[in-house]
């Protein structure tokens, strides 16, 4: 119903201008070396050995895009496809092997399970210290400090060590700081899914507010309909490949057949 | 028409989403710092992003002192009674027992002085080097110049050096030992030149202990050894009598930074080494005359000051070649 409603007005109001180019992937691969050896001992007995034997792979292999301003585009593929690692390399926490990724704009990431915070710390501290990261002032975070409390529900628990928070409440003040720091591009891995029920659907409300903002998302998701739901574009990864971009619909039928490569 | 009043909400949204396209257009694209140029150029580079997160490292060294006492009772307090006993024990064993205070009037003041000074050294070492480890939850999370954990705990090595120097003033003026003379310039020297060789090894050996876990270990047992490399809790005096003829062995020794920032530091705040003193009881009075401070002192300094410099911008460089890999690698 409104979604769709979103989603036309959303791309009527793209298709006019020529929209700016916000992240661009040339050639970029990543090599993961399985070198299972940290410590001296380990290095020494393995000498020569591991030099020869160790294991390599590629996680990524060419990528190539662009993401236009407003742009939400998904990112799906079987497990271990390379989704985690390209949503790291986009973020700039992982370096490329090869190629690089240019972006301008602010950005905000949620991956893999929350921001990060410091266990030992509360979470009034950890929204302090998250929304430096980010780039906020301590004056405008604390403008914005309790619009994220009571975005994410947990105000009994704000003065607690976050180390005592559940995986949902770490959740909630991960995505509650991420949308309150007026990100351009925001970055989504898998987080949602340990929300509530409700949670959820304030996610996903949050999500299309952000689109019609304006917001580019990028999205990691093992859920077909919330990325037939949401996204406008969508890439297939299969083994660091990429094997479809386009929309969302065909690029769920496209996730399907990669699962028997 | 009705063209007008309805989207007036979508209008306002379109524009806002276009006010946002045509700002990002404006703006130049960014490529993470790491993979900026690998030259003399990067190192300003990273040096000018530090800066921009003043504020956040602000936040991570109180973060450290914070997180350092939390779950304890006494709190930074602690920070200040493991130098005491520090001190307590080189007085009653190595000064008293082993009788090294025969010779070095005042000897609570040096050594408290010589421990303050290493503590800076050592903590800023051994916890810089754990930095990228114990702060991976977020390294693997978000983007930030990582020389702002070694730099953090840094600060926080800085900042328990100053609670100790507070202690240690107040003992000095209430021994009535203050020294005032041109001497006290050498304190701001010994801190500097310990503050660069501190960092420079924080920066590179965090960087190598992602890598290598030994190094963390490594380290501790090295800081031990070092300790006596130092003329922490024995004179410069000693030193050069022991050496009797061979005087190059002196010149080895002032080779390590930490040495003579050592002797500078003393210089500056352990009056009784620059004059002459009566020491023992009555009956049995020994003359010690005034620590002879190696000839070229401010010299070498200056050498020491700049050589760390040099090494700290190899570190730098080092550690901006490893960081790409940190977060696959914790
Ligand atoms: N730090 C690392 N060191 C070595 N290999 C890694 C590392 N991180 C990821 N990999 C490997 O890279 C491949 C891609 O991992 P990635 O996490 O990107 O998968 P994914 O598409 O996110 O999978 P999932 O759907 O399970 O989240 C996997 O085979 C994984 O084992
Ligand atoms: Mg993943």
């Amino acid at each position: 119903m409104t979604v769709s409603d979103v989603t036309a007005s959303g791309t009527a109001n793209r298709g006019g201008a020529q929209l700016p180019v916000v992240v661009r992937a040339e050639n970029v691969s990543k090599r993961f070396v399985i070198r299972k050896e940290k410590s001296l001992k380990e290095r020494i007995v393995n000498f020569g050995r591991s030099q020869k034997h160790k294991d390599d792979f590629w996680a990524l292999r060419d990528v190539n895009f662009e993401i236009t301003a407003g742009t939400t585009l998904g990112l799906v593929g079987a497990n271990g496809s390379g989704k985690s690692t390209l949503l790291k390399v986009l973020g700039g926490i992982i370096e490329p092997n090869d190629g690089f990724v240019e972006r301008r704009g602010r950005l905000a990431a949620l991956l893999e399970l929350g921001a990060g915070f410091h266990p030992d710390l509360t979470g009034r501290e950890n929204v302090y210290l998250n929304s430096s990261i980010l780039g906020l002032s301590r004056k405008q975070t604390d403008e914005y400090f309790q619009s994220i409390v009571d975005f994410s529900e947990i105000e009994a628990f704000i003065d607690t060590q976050v180390k005592f928070y559940s995986s949902g409440m770490y959740v909630r003040l991960a995505f509650a700081i991420a949308v309150h720091v007026d990100p351009d591009i925001l970055l989504v891995d898998e987080v949602l899914a340990v929300g509530d029920e409700p949670f959820q659907e304030k996610c996903m409300a949050k999500i299309k507010e952000f689109q019609q903002e304006g917001r580019t998302i990028i999205l990691v998701s093992h859920s077909a309909s919330q990325v037939e739901d949401l996204c406008d574009r969508v890439l297939v990864l299969s083994h660091g490949n990429v094997v479809f971009d386009g929309g969302a619909t065909d690029g769920i039928a496209a996730l399907r057949e990669s699962f028997d490569r | 028409m009705g063209s007008t009043e309805i989207p007036g909400n979508g209008h306002e949204l379109a524009s806002v989403a276009q006010q946002r396209a045509e700002r990002l257009a404006e703006l130049p694209f960014e490529v993470s710092v790491s993979a900026g140029p690998k030259s003399v150029g990067g190192f300003f580079a990273s040096i000018r992003e530090i800066a921009k997160h003043r504020e956040l490292l602000d936040l991570l060294i109180r973060r450290e002192l914070k997180s350092r006492y939390k779950d304890s009772t006494l709190g930074f307090l602690w920070s200040l009674i493991k130098p005491l006993v520090q001190l307590l024990i080189y007085y009653v064993f190595i000064g008293t027992v082993l009788g090294a205070s025969r010779g070095v009037p005042d000897f609570a003041i040096f050594v408290f002085s010589g421990l303050t000074l290493w503590g800076l050294y050592a903590e800023t070492i051994s916890t810089g080097t754990a930095s990228i480890i114990s702060n991976g939850g977020l390294i693997k999370k978000v983007y930030l110049p990582r020389e702002i954990f070694p730099l953090a705990s840094t600060g926080s090595a800085i900042f328990n050096f100053l609670v100790q120097m507070v202690v240690l003033l107040l003992a000095i003026i209430v021994l009535g030992q203050f020294p005032v003379s041109w001497n006290l310039l050498y304190v701001p020297v010994a801190f500097v030149v310990v503050l660069i060789w501190g960092v420079t090894f924080a920066v590179v050996l965090s960087a190598l202990n992602v890598f290598l876990r030994d190094i963390q270990y490594l380290v501790e047992v090295a800081m031990l050894l070092l300790f006596w490399a130092s003329p922490i809790v024995y004179s410069w005096t000693l030193v050069v009598q022991s050496v009797k003829t061979h005087t190059w062995l002196l010149d080895v020794y002032l080779l390590n930074p930490i040495s003579l920032a050592m002797l500078a530091f003393q210089r500056g705040l352990w009056q009784a080494g620059s004059q002459t003193r009566v020491l023992g009881d009555p009956g049995n009075l020994t003359v010690v005359p005034p620590v002879q401070w190696p000839a070229n002192m401010d010299l070498l300094l200056v050498l020491a000051t700049i050589a760390g410099l040099v090494a700290l911008f190899f570190a730098q460089r080092i550690f901006s070649r490893l960081q790409g890999n940190f977060a696959q690698e914790i």
